[in-house]
């Protein structure tokens, strides 16, 4: 049984609540006055060079597979704590990462046992601050200018590994969070510009990477002191009052310009359930009900009606996580123009239901809450499509993959290294159909969208992995007048080693991660395909012809062995030297009704292979002309104009299917953990 | 005035209607839920996302026992207006409410 929160150390249940910029000082008041224009235009561009040249330094010398492959925020913070500049494409922890920076300074910075000086140099991953999990770590630096604490430089990164009791960062059976690894409020690890020893030697025993971990940790720190020393000799020519002023005008303006883009839209109230299909063990529903109240230049997002704390399963979510995942939509989508800060929120008011497992108390397991949070953030996707449509359409995309799909492993790789992680194609999603276009194919993550998936070889070099393939997963996306992109397929290989334990973190293999909008289709459930005792090996050096796509693999394989279907959310299992891992990770959303779909670009997608014929012809109502490959337009208008008789015919009239619809439910087993089904919300 | 809402969806402000774009059809006062005038239906999960693998655990069709999809159609066109993946007999969602004394100011009491 999991204790309450009512411990004071390290669970400071205020200062998560100061997701917003702080009040002014003074200090800041008196520096804002007076900035030029121009030399503040002139100051925000310099900054966001530095944090960008923070950002890729932490990738180019990082370890992790995230780390390296660009789910990065770096960024410059107010000597309060407030993220104002940010390079990253993973939005989340723009506004997340602060916390972490108002903790220590409202805990650590006057304490005579911490304190805080030039050179210092903190750590932190306890999910309660950064807002996600505790594979998200975090460093920050002090920077003091004549004595005087002017800002903070941080960097916010996924370690693949933080010694959980399964390896890869996302622990599937945790039952509390003392299952899930490493959970390490702010602490001091580096004074006088060094690291302490001691404490990297304790966080590096703390996982079973520890090389990654100590590698991860040096590039923060790395990145953070070459962005202080740019910041101080720009500091010399602009000295500190125009850094604190310029700072804090950055938050100012954002929060204002946040208010004016909210005050365009219409009043309204905007409803979207959305339903997960695992708690991480098991396959049960689960719900987020989504409320979006849009008055005046505020949103509130209400969340009442979702489904209760989940007191021995990893996927509660902290409610900072979801306003992180929030400001995802907001800042990808909603005012990509705008700076992605946490001014954001100054537009934003929001509602969590108490000892929801969106809002858990206690001690409770979160390693799986970066699913909770996606689903909630294609709740956003969805409710702010129709938010937002009526004032600028372009804003109104559907979702990208939200299941997330991904393959967590740990082990020895083939150098004799301890090794555990993710692999990145979670960065390969399929992006979601948009007002005239379709959705780009393997277009990315959409929570991390400066980020790729690296390329097979380099994975191949160090992960004890031979891919099989690695491509389009044609048909993974949501049908639509605007299809999703196309996701990608893999198989992979256990090679070079005797064993390794392999997994999966995701949701959305029994009811679909990824809804369309406005009438699109969902991509498709998801699911992992395994080969024990593969003879793979075998076939290949035989040269016999092997599924070369997740297509073909499905079509049928000469590929023997034992072969299991499994949840796209399980625990990492052991895999012996041969045998073989098949993962879909999927394509986007579709984009309005399949029959106003252009014909042509259906035969055009049927062409290259991103449409099954059958497709074509059952979903999409295109007849093609076998010998030119074109749509054939009068065969198709036929077709079309059959199927919506069909449609007709099959409907009935709202209040009739209610009355039969209403009389259904799902069986109970599937209900264990959801709530009180009959006061479902509408 | 006919402002458009969504892809498929517009209101008629003198009236205060919700309209197809497609079509133009009436299909329910814009202070109620356009649902309302829509034909419904289920659509079979195995026609809108067949099946890859045959009799297994997992096949890339949605399980019915946790979601089904619900299509709301314009009763004149049958252009597929909305749909909801949902579990089954969960209450249809009323999804945009929006205020139409605010719409109308902001258009200038548009009629």
């Amino acid at each position: 049984m999991n204790a309450p929160m009512t411990i004071r150390y390290s669970r400071d249940t205020e200062v998560v609540q100061r997701l917003r910029p702080e009040p002014p000082s003074d200090r800041e008041a008196r520096a804002m006055e007076g900035l030029n224009d121009l030399e503040y235009e002139i100051f925000t561009h310099k900054l966001h060079m530095i944090a960008l040249e923070g950002k890729e330094t932490t990738m180019k010398l990082g370890a992790s597979t995230a780390m390296r492959w660009g789910d990065v925020a770096f960024g410059i913070y107010t000597a309060q704590g407030d993220l104002a500049v940010c390079a990253t494409g993973i939005y989340h922890h723009a506004v997340l990462s602060q916390l972490p920076v108002k903790y220590l300074v409202k805990h650590l910075a006057h304490d005579p046992t911490v304190g805080l000086k030039e050179g210092d140099a903190f750590f932190y991953n306890d999910p309660f601050y950064g807002g996600v999990h505790n594979a998200d770590m975090g460093l920050c630096i002090p920077v003091f200018s004549g004595g005087e604490l002017v800002c903070f430089i941080g960097a916010a990164v996924h370690t693949g590994e933080c010694g959980g009791s399964e390896p890869g960062g996302m622990v599937n059976g945790a039952k509390s969070r003392y299952d899930e690894g490493l959970m390490c409020p702010p602490i001091k690890i580096g004074e006088n510009f060094a690291l302490k020893e001691d404490l990297l030697g304790l966080l590096a025993t703390a996982t079973r990477d520890p090389r990654t971990m100590v590698l991860d940790i040096k590039a923060r720190l790395a990145a953070a002191r070459i962005a202080e020393r740019r910041l101080h000799d720009y500091l010399a020519e602009i000295g500190p009052d125009f850094l604190v002023g310029g700072l804090r005008r950055i938050l100012k303006q954002t929060g204002e310009a946040a208010r004016a883009r909210i005050a365009t839209l219409n009043d309204g109230i905007y409803r979207q359930p959305r339903f997960m299909d695992t708690t991480g063990p098991e396959s049960a529903l689960l719900k987020i009900n989504l409320t979006i109240e849009k008055k005046g230049d505020r949103i509130k997002l209400i969340l009442n009606g979702s489904s209760p704390m989940l007191h021995d399963r990893p996927v509660n979510t902290y409610f900072q996580g979801l306003l992180g995942m929030a400001m995802v939509y907001v800042c990808g989508w909603l005012m990509p123009d705008l700076p992605a800060n946490n001014g954001l929120l100054e537009a934003v008011d929001w509602e969590f239901p108490e000892n929801s497992f969106i809002n858990p108390n206690g001690d409770v397991p979160v390693s799986y809450a970066p699913a909770t949070m996606v689903a909630f953030s294609q709740g956003m996707f969805m409710a702010g499509a129709k938010l937002a449509y009526a004032t600028d359409p372009s804003r109104a995309a559907g979702a990208w993959y939200t299941g997330f799909a991904v393959t967590v492993f740990g082990g020895f790789n083939q150098w004799g290294e301890p090794m555990a992680d993710i692999t990145p194609e979670i960065n390969a999603t399929g992006a979601g159909g948009r007002p005239g276009m379709d959705g780009v194919d393997v277009a990315g993550a959409f929570f991390a969208t400066m980020s790729d998936c690296g390329d097979v070889e380099t994975t191949e070099a160090e992960r004890p992995f031979l891919y099989t393939f690695r491509n389009f997963f044609d048909n993974s996306y949501g049908h639509g007048k605007y299809r999703g992109g196309s996701g990608v397929g893999m198989g992979i290989k256990v090679h070079g080693v005797p064993m390794v334990a392999l997994g999966s973190m995701g949701f959305g293999s029994h009811f679909p991660a990824t809804l369309g909008i406005f009438g699109g289709r969902a991509a498709p459930p998801a699911f992992v395909q395994t080969v024990r005792g593969s003879n793979l090996e075998a076939l290949m050096a035989e040269g016999a012809p092997l599924p070369r796509t997740m297509a073909e693999l499905y079509a049928g394989t000469p590929e023997e062995g034992q072969r299991d279907y499994l949840n796209l959310a399980h625990a990492p299992a052991l895999f012996q030297g041969g045998d073989t891992f098949y993962v879909p990770i999927s394509g986007g959303a579709g984009y309005g009704d399949v029959l106003q779909r252009d014909p042509e670009a259906v035969a055009r997608d049927v062409a290259m292979g991103r449409c099954a014929a059958s497709a074509a012809r059952d979903i999409y109502a295109v007849a093609i002309n076998p010998r030119t490959g074109l749509a054939d337009p009068a065969e198709t208008d036929a077709l079309r104009a059959t199927r919506r008789k069909a449609r007709l015919a099959r409907a009935k009239p709202y209040d009739a299917f209610v009355a039969e619809w209403a009389q259904q439910s799902p069986p109970e087993a599937v209900l264990r953990y959801y709530g009180p089904w009959q006061d479902a919300a509408a | 005035m006919t402002l458009r809402i969504t892809e498929n969806l517009a209101i008629d402000l003198a009236t205060e209607e919700w309209c197809c774009v497609a079509c133009g059809h009436r299909l329910a006062p814009a202070r109620a839920n356009y649902k309302t005038g829509c034909l419904v239906a289920e659509v079979p999960l195995a026609e809108a996302h067949p099946p890859l693998v045959q009799g297994a655990a997992y096949s890339f069709t949605p399980d019915p026992d946790f979601c089904r999809l619900v299509e709301f159609y314009c009763p004149s066109c049958a252009t597929v207006l909305e749909n909801e993946y949902l579990p089954p007999g969960h209450p249809l969602t009323h999804d945009i409410e929006l205020d139409i004394d605010a719409l109308k100011a902001k258009h200038g009491g548009a009629a």
